[in-house]
């Protein structure tokens, strides 16, 4: 049995080394999904935990032969994430998209010059903007493919959908991508 | 190959699943299409701006908050309360004392002569013990005393034995050389002894001593 496997037989035991183990490997993954999908640190922090609250009162439910483990903890994410979308569908109507200027406070390496850290910003914070742009369908797949690195097999499984939908899905969003950055940078 | 198929496998390109002869058809295209080519060129920007991005770091204090929502506050293990019990007790100042009380007591224990595994009721009464460590001591006193004497015994033998060993050559040394040619068992009266006798208030008359 895998490493995971182990965590969440002690998991279920009522281990909680082991869940504080599933908890340090995993929370990175989910945190810049959340962030991927909001844009927001805050939301992805509260996203984050709420997330794991669910794994943690769902995780009886787990089949290890229906997929990996972390396969079903992004679908669960993903999960999350729709509905918390279809949540705050009103909020974001009413909030402008420049009123963010706190969405990407992250960590500055202290070896990185002030300018390299200004610019890795801007490009950080332009993705983001152009991630926003997409329709949350075509930015999930982008996310999950390009930036969780996951395999078709694995982002149809999450997804729930065929591995063909998940290939178009995947390239119309990042031709869909490509002309909203092409947009920002000419603007 | 049209505008519209090569947007469809733009992604499949890319990632380099265009078997031999749709690839060729693909930058045959390209080749040709200047919008195609900048489309591609933008989607593979895209690309390498996605794979480039570095992951953000959690804050430090989300995978503790996670926890208290869902485990609650971490209870220590069997180990970690012990370790916090004893810990008092491991501190140089304390466990110095303890290690000796520990070595005294077994010194005792064992000037006693108590088996702690076959305990009886009467080990237990400290004038046994007070019996036992008097008798075990006297022992010892009085083994080291034999050694001592078995010692001197020794030493006493070996210069016996040295002496004896040394006793010939001293006679050796001390008997004269005798003359080349014949035997004299009896000395040769020296002429100068003669003279010297009645000045030491002794005097020889053939070998013997007579008293004044």
């Amino acid at each position: 049995m895998d490493q995971d496997g182990e965590w969440i037989r002690g998991c279920l035991a009522g281990e909680s080394a082991a869940w504080e183990s599933l908890l340090k490997t995993y929370t990175r993954k989910i945190y810049n999904l959340c962030y991927r999908f909001t844009g927001k640190v805050e939301d992805a922090d509260d996203l984050t935990q709420e997330v794991f609250v669910k794994v943690f009162q769902t995780l009886r439910s787990f089949d290890h032969a229906q997929g990996s483990f972390s396969t079903w903890l992004h679908r669960v994410a993903r999960n999350h994430l729709v509905d918390h979308y279809r949540r705050t569908r009103k909020d974001r109507m009413t909030t402008s998209l420049e009123d963010d200027a706190g969405r990407a406070e992250q960590h500055p390496s202290p070896a990185a010059g002030p300018t390299a850290l200004l610019e890795a910003r801007e490009r950080r914070e332009q993705l983001q903007r152009a991630l926003d742009q997409l329709s949350p369908d075509l930015r999930e797949a982008v996310v999950l493919r390009d930036f969780e690195d996951l395999d078709y097999a694995e982002i149809a499984q999450v997804l729930g959908v065929p591995a063909g939908t998940v290939k178009s899905r995947i390239n119309r969003g990042r031709l869909e991508l490509a002309r909203v950055l092409k947009r920002m940078e000419g603007m | 190959m049209t505008h519209l198929e090569v947007e469809n496998l733009a992604s499949d390109y890319l990632e380099g699943q265009l078997d031999g002869g749709r690839q060729a058809a693909f930058e045959a295209h390209l080749e040709g299409c200047g919008p195609c080519r900048e489309l591609l060129a933008g989607v593979r920007h895209a690309l390498e701006l996605c794979r480039e991005a570095e992951r953000l770091e959690p804050r430090p204090w989300l995978i503790h908050k996670i926890l208290l929502a869902t485990v609650g506050e971490p209870k220590p293990g069997w180990g970690e309360r012990l370790g916090q019990f004893f810990r008092p007790v491991l501190q140089p100042r304390v466990a110095y004392p303890i290690a000796m009380s520990v070595f005294t007591f077994s010194m005792l224990v064992n000037a006693a002569g108590l088996n702690l595994r076959h305990l009886r009721l009467e080990d237990l009464d400290p004038r046994t013990w007070v019996e036992r460590v008097n008798r075990q001591g006297h022992l010892v006193y009085a083994r080291a005393e034999k050694f001592c004497y078995d010692l001197r015994v020794v030493y006493d033998m070996e210069s016996r034995w040295k002496q004896l060993r040394r006793q010939p050559q001293v006679q050796q040394e001390e008997r004269p050389s005798t003359p080349a040619g014949g035997s004299s068992l009896q000395a040769v009266p020296d002429p100068t002894m003669a003279e010297r006798a009645p000045e030491g208030g002794f005097r020889s008359e053939g070998g013997r001593s007579q008293m004044p």
